[in-house]
This record gives structure tokens, sequence and C-alpha cells, in this order.
């Protein structure tokens, strides 16, 4: 008889646990309302001293509402334009006015600005490249008044909490918590499974085996479902199911490992052969998965947002909003993972009770 | 494991006929509606999986009732 490892953790509690936390996860994470952000601006060209009308269409923005509504374009953090005159046409819509300047802080053919919009119900939210300007062939390097720097202007914030805004993104934003979430919970059930693995090659209990397989069963269905998930966010976003990215290429290579891991493991009729087999294969799966999702991605770009070079978690990409969100639903997914597996463990202990009879 | 295949490729299949066909209402209101695609498509996975498992425990079930 082979001795049971305590991985079966007693009571409903960590179960109930696991579906209130991925509960508020789903109502808050679809509740939040996202900021508010520019979808498109009219014209995006203009040269160099001209008057020019900007016709700005918002996402969540209550420009009718607003009293107080400004709007800047914004060189660098010491060059800003004033609109001269706004006009709000809906909460979604605005007209904006501005003077360009004949001369420009630095020599360039085409100057970049964003567009730095102020109110009191938004508060400030940027739109960057939003217009490009032309020069004027005569540069001359006295500036003009109409520039204003950054320190004057006191800008107004958005009160209650929500989601940043991003261009593209716009509310597949949310996907964070159920796609990205999803792969995380999927290497801490792989990183259960290797350990288990470990200890099954150390002491040669079957049991181990049992306990390895079934996390790592559980945790490939959470990489499918990453893979499929994932797709459809591209679709809406990249717009396209599947991109040559390298995060792409490298995640489907590591799950098809896994996939050979269950296919190989059919295979084997005898159970030591097999479990031997399975518990060195999903050491050497996982020590190909790190450089495959950790290492190579990050060594050229991706279109992943915060992919290439250093990401972490910190930075623009993961807002304090978002981590109210995210990190909570990694630890729901992780819970309901270690309860499938537990469901697979108990039904395979079954099995091999019925078996060794 | 026959049945869990057929239900992967129906998901599969469904979900470009879904982005196809009804593309515009997916793309509305800032994309939202593909949040709810990805949620379904996280749901329906765990209860293929829930499925496939229950059959299992019924075979053993079985089993145990045939050699009593």
């Amino acid at each position: 008889m082979t001795n049971k490892s305590s991985i079966l953790i007693n009571g409903i509690w960590w179960k109930a646990s696991g579906i209130i936390i991925f509960l508020y996860v789903l109502i808050g994470g679809m509740l939040v309302p996202l900021g508010p952000g520019v979808t498109a601006i009219t014209p995006s060209n203009a040269v160099a001293g001209d008057t020019v009308v900007l016709e700005i269409s918002g996402y969540n923005t209550h420009f009718t509402d607003a009293q107080n509504c400004n709007a800047w374009l914004k060189l660098d953090s010491n060059h800003l334009i004033k609109a001269y005159s706004i006009r709000s046409l809906s909460q979604k819509k605005l007209k904006a006015a501005f003077v360009l300047p004949d001369s420009f802080p630095s020599v360039a053919q085409v100057y970049t600005l964003s567009l730095v919009l102020d109110n009191e119900f938004d508060g400030v939210f940027i739109q960057p490249a939003a217009l490009f300007v032309s020069a004027k062939t005569v540069i001359s390097d006295a500036l003009s008044g109409e520039w204003k720097n950054n320190f004057d202007i006191v800008f107004h914030e958005r009160q209650g909490i929500f989601f940043p805004y991003r261009s593209i993104l716009n509310e597949t934003i949310r996907n964070t918590f159920f796609h990205v979430a999803l792969w995380f919970a999927m290497f801490i059930l792989l990183l259960i499974g290797v350990v288990y693995a470990i200890k099954y090659l150390r002491k040669g209990n079957y049991d181990d085996d049992i306990i390895s397989s079934s996390f790592t069963a559980v945790a490939v269905m959470y990489g499918v479902l990453g893979i499929l998930t994932g797709s459809v966010w591209a679709k809406f976003t990249w717009n396209t199911f599947w991109t040559n990215d390298v995060k792409l290429n490298m995640t489907a290579v590591a799950l098809l490992i896994y996939l050979a891991y269950f296919v190989l493991r059919g295979m084997h009729q005898d159970q030591d052969r097999r479990a031997k087999f399975s518990a060195g294969f999903s050491i050497f799966a996982f020590t190909a998965l790190i450089p495959l999702v950790f290492v190579i991605p990050r060594l050229t770009d991706s279109l992943h947002p915060g992919n290439g070079g250093n990401p972490a978690l910190g930075g623009e990409d993961l807002d304090n909003t978002l981590r109210m969100f995210f990190y909570p639903s990694i630890i729901a997914l992780t819970i309901m993972g270690l309860w499938m597996s537990q469901l697979m463990i108990r039904a395979m202990r079954i099995k091999d009770n019925i078996l060794t009879r | 494991m026959n049945s869990f295949f057929r239900v992967l490729t129906v998901c599969l299949f469904s979900t470009p006929l879904l982005a196809q066909g009804a593309e515009d209402f997916l793309r509305s209101t800032g994309k939202i509606y593909s949040v709810v695609v990805v949620i379904c498509i996280l749901f329906l996975g765990i209860a293929v999986f829930l499925y496939r498992l229950d059959r299992k425990i019924t075979k053993l079930e079985n089993q145990i009732k045939h050699e009593q």
C-alpha cells in the first residue's frame, strides 16, 4: 500500500472563499467604470502658425456637465499651448480652438503634440500624439507668447475608482483579470505539479505521481483557456486571432510540450514506468517553460502591453485600481484550480485502489 | 475524451463565427462584449473539464458496483 501525502485540504471554507473572491473579481471587474479617454480627433495635421479647431470625440467623458473644460496642446512639460475657446457639443463631443505658434522650441520637420484635457468631472487626461504640426520654413529663436509651462496649471483629479483608459484596449483592459490572471494561476499549479514530480523521483511514492499529474492536468486546461481567451482578446485589439508575436509562439510551444506529456503518459501501460517517465518529463517541461515564457519574450519586442525590456508588474501598465482585482483574481483562480485538482486526485486514488485490490 | 474534443472544436469554431457575424455588436461600447466572450470561454472551459471529471468518476463508480 502506498502512503498518502496530505495534499487534500479539508473543509468547505477555502472552496467557498475561492468562489467569493472570483465573484468579487467578476462583479467589481465588470462594474468599475473606465476612466475618460479620447477616441478620435479631427483634423490630425496642421501647419505651424495656423489657427486650428479640433473636434474631439471622448469616451466616458462629461463635457456638457463640466463647467471648467480646458484643453492644452503639449510638446513637452515646459511647452503647452492653451485653447483660446472651447465648446462642448455633447457629453462626448468637444470643439477646441488653438492658435499654433510660428516658432517651436526645437528644430524639427514635424512636431508631435499631445492633447491634454481637463475638467472637474473627468479630471485630467491625455491623448498622446494627437496632432502633427509641420514646421514653417522660418525658424526663429525667439519663442512667441503662446507657450506656457506645466507648472502654473492646476489640474483636476477625478474622484472615485476607475480603470485607466488605454486607446485600442478600451474596455478590454478588464481582460487582465480573466486572461492574464489565468496564466499566473497556471504557473502556480504547474509549480506545485513539478514539486510533487521531484518528490516522486526522490521517494518513489506512487501517490505523488497522482498529485503531480492532476495539478499538471488542471494547469494545462488553464493554459489552453489562456490561449483561447488571448486569441479572442487579440481579435479585438490586434485584429487577428493569431500573430507571430514571440510571446504567443513561445507559449504555444510550451503548451505543446505539456500536451506531449499527456500523450506520452497515456502510452505507458506499466504504472511504475509511467510515473517515472512523467515525473522526469514534467521537470523537463517546466524548465523549458521558464525561458520560453519569461525570458525569450523579454529579449525581443512583443505586442503584449508592457513587454519588451523588463516590465515586471510595475510602471503604468498595472495601475492600482487594476491591482485591486488582478491579484484577487490570481488567488481565486488558483484556489479553484486547487479544488479541481483535488477532485482529480481523489478520483485517481479511488482508481488506484480498485486496480491494486 | 472524444466528447471533450468535440466540445472543444465547437468552442474553437464558434468564436470566429461569433466575431464575424456580430462584429459591430461585439465592438460596441468600447469592446466590452469581447470581455464577456472571454469570461464565457473561461466558464465553458471549466465546465467541460468538470464534465469530463464527472464521467471519469461515473466510470469508477460503475467499476465498484460490478465488483460487488
